[in-house]
């Protein structure tokens, strides 16, 4: 039986350097299906999808907002084809209302262990319209190595230099911050993967770079050091997000490899400056993720802020609007004021103003944030910056003999398409 | 961030949207005419859906296990203060005005309280 998986397109910031990462959604989704489903998958990110190839189902697996669209539009056109279409993942349970739809079946909540229900209904020709397992976690033992086999990897190469893999070691979040509906969508229960598990799974890929996608490592300190004294003997290099603020947890994460975190800068404090110089003294970058429109933030905030991070040296800095995401406070906050003026899913992707802010206009807001980009990049360019801290994983990987080369067959592509020189 | 148990008299458990297993700060103040009914968002504690999201599924399963007439409520969901340093966490109060169809809570309104109108509804107590 072929399972025809599908990751929809959206469209990229403008001004901002493009990389397509492979998604993780799908092969984690993959790894849960019966034995006898064969995956064809395809990323519209880096490939045209065929509407005429042959399959028996179809799936759609959306992570954004901003794909919500364009997974209904390639739903309706696989339905009138005749093929069922089931759609999953985060964005799916954001929109679900909406995405039923569009859909013949809808899956909420995660795969492990439910597959077989879904499939067997789906040959008795008995799909059930929604499939939903919200809140009702199935055992993190379940969750076993995602299936990058599916991928085409020669897609997520930038001129010869593959991108990081994607991977997880934990699910829900202990948190439950503003913009944030991790919390919704996982649960507010941290539930970390057994080590022993999660380093099976690091050794099975053949990537020495990776994104540790979990919201945030810093949840339980047990087990994010003991996970870190476990990878050391493999030598990889990850990204991540925020590592607990400990000098033995940062020492441990950067003997096991982290690369780079992403950190939220929410003020000009003396923490947050001290925070960022800790993660540098262990030999540990820092992309900064700040983002703006917050009703706490006045005009002069968001420009004093913007001065803040030329002063404390981040290696990048990643700037968004506050988009209010279904099922976040944000949203209801917004929601119940009135201030949400643009309800058009694809404008959600976090550099758009679709809301009144409370101490400025929309307009200005989008100019603050175009400005925030270019004068953060203004004396070294986004790709100058990315280009120091790749050296910086190179040389890593140099001293612990890790490193491979570029590959040459693949230095004229990027993300599958020819790479245009202006050589004169 | 724990929500102060001024704002509420009891946890009510409800199901929220996707029948999430949801939990909001639940006090009546009973009138001659009406039930005021005030549902506070419970942040941490709630492991479902939001009492603005769940809106009217929240307020139907209010009505019908407290045996309240539909046509009768005046309903006000609460932001309580959490005592963050987050302005976003601030107490507010807003009246939510459904239209009733078929039984079923929809078509939300907001209208932001002053605290004025706050403290008149509640020393209607």
């Amino acid at each position: 039986m072929i399972f025809k998986l599908i990751y929809p397109k959206w469209t990229k910031l403008k001004g901002q350097t493009t990389f397509n990462l492979p998604p993780h959604g799908p092969v984690v989704m993959a790894a849960a299906l019966p034995d006898y489903v064969t995956v064809s998958f395809t990323d519209e990110n880096v490939e045209e999808i065929n509407f005429d190839e042959e399959c028996d189902f179809v799936g759609i697996s959306m992570m954004l907002t901003v794909q919500a669209k364009r997974g209904w539009e390639i739903s309706e056109k696989f339905r009138k084809r005749g093929k069922k279409v089931i759609f999953g993942g985060i964005a799916t349970m954001l929109h679900a209302e909406e995405t039923l739809q569009h859909a013949d079946s809808v899956f909420l909540g995660e795969c492990e262990g439910r597959m077989e229900q879904v499939f067997g209904d789906f040959l008795k020709n008995d799909l059930k319209s929604l499939y939903n397992f919200m809140n009702q976690h199935p055992a993190i033992e379940l969750v076993g190595p995602a299936r990058r086999d599916i991928l085409k990897h020669e897609l997520y190469n930038h001129k010869g230099v593959q991108m990081v893999d994607l991977m997880h070691a934990s699910r829900g979040c202990k948190f439950s911050c503003y913009p944030c509906a991790v919390s919704y969508l996982g649960g507010r229960c941290f539930r970390p993967r057994p080590i022993d598990k999660v380093i099976e799974e690091l050794e099975t890929i053949d990537n020495n770079r990776l994104f540790i996608v979990d919201n945030s490592l810093a949840q339980s300190k047990e087990w994010e050091m003991e996970l870190f004294k476990n990878m050391i003997p493999l030598k990889k290099k990850f990204i991540s997000h925020t590592i607990e603020d400990d000098p033995q947890v940062l020492d441990l994460a950067a003997q096991a490899g982290s690369w780079y975190v992403y950190q939220a800068v929410y003020d000009t404090s003396d923490y947050i400056k001290e925070r960022v110089k800790r993660y540098h003294d262990h030999g540990i970058g820092v992309e900064g993720t700040i983002l703006l429109g917050l009703d706490n933030q006045t005009e002069d905030d968001i420009l004093r802020l913007i001065d803040f991070l030329l002063e404390i040296n981040l290696d990048l800095a990643e700037f968004t609007v506050l988009a209010p995401f279904p099922h976040t406070k944000a949203y209801d906050d917004l929601l119940r004021q009135g201030r949400i003026f643009d309800h058009d899913w694809n404008h959600y992707n976090a550099g758009q103003v679709v809301y009144q802010p409370k101490h400025m206009t929309p307009q200005r807001l989008q100019e603050l944030y175009d400005y925030a980009w270019k004068a953060f990049y203004q004396d070294e360019s986004q790709e100058e910056k990315m280009f120091k801290l790749f050296s910086k994983v190179m040389l890593r990987e140099m001293e612990d003999g890790t490193y491979r080369p570029r590959d040459r067959r693949l230095v004229s592509k990027s993300f599958g398409k020819d790479v245009v020189r202006n050589i004169k | 961030m724990k929500v102060p148990e001024k704002y509420y008299d009891e946890i009510f458990n409800f199901e929220g949207q996707w029948n999430l297993p949801s939990k909001c700060g639940l006090k009546v103040i009973e009138t001659k005419d009406k039930k005021i009914i005030i549902v506070t968002e419970l942040y941490q504690e709630n492991p479902g859906s939001s009492v603005t999201y769940a809106g009217g599924l929240l307020a139907k399963q209010i009505c019908e296990k407290k045996g309240f007439n539909k046509h009768d409520i005046i309903y006000i969901e609460c932001n309580p203060n959490t005592n963050s340093k987050l302005s976003f966490y601030d107490e507010e109060f807003f009246q939510v005005n459904f239209d009733l169809e078929n039984g079923e809570f929809v078509n939300p309104h907001y209208k932001q309280l002053t605290s004025e109108e706050m403290k008149r509804y509640i020393s209607q107590q």
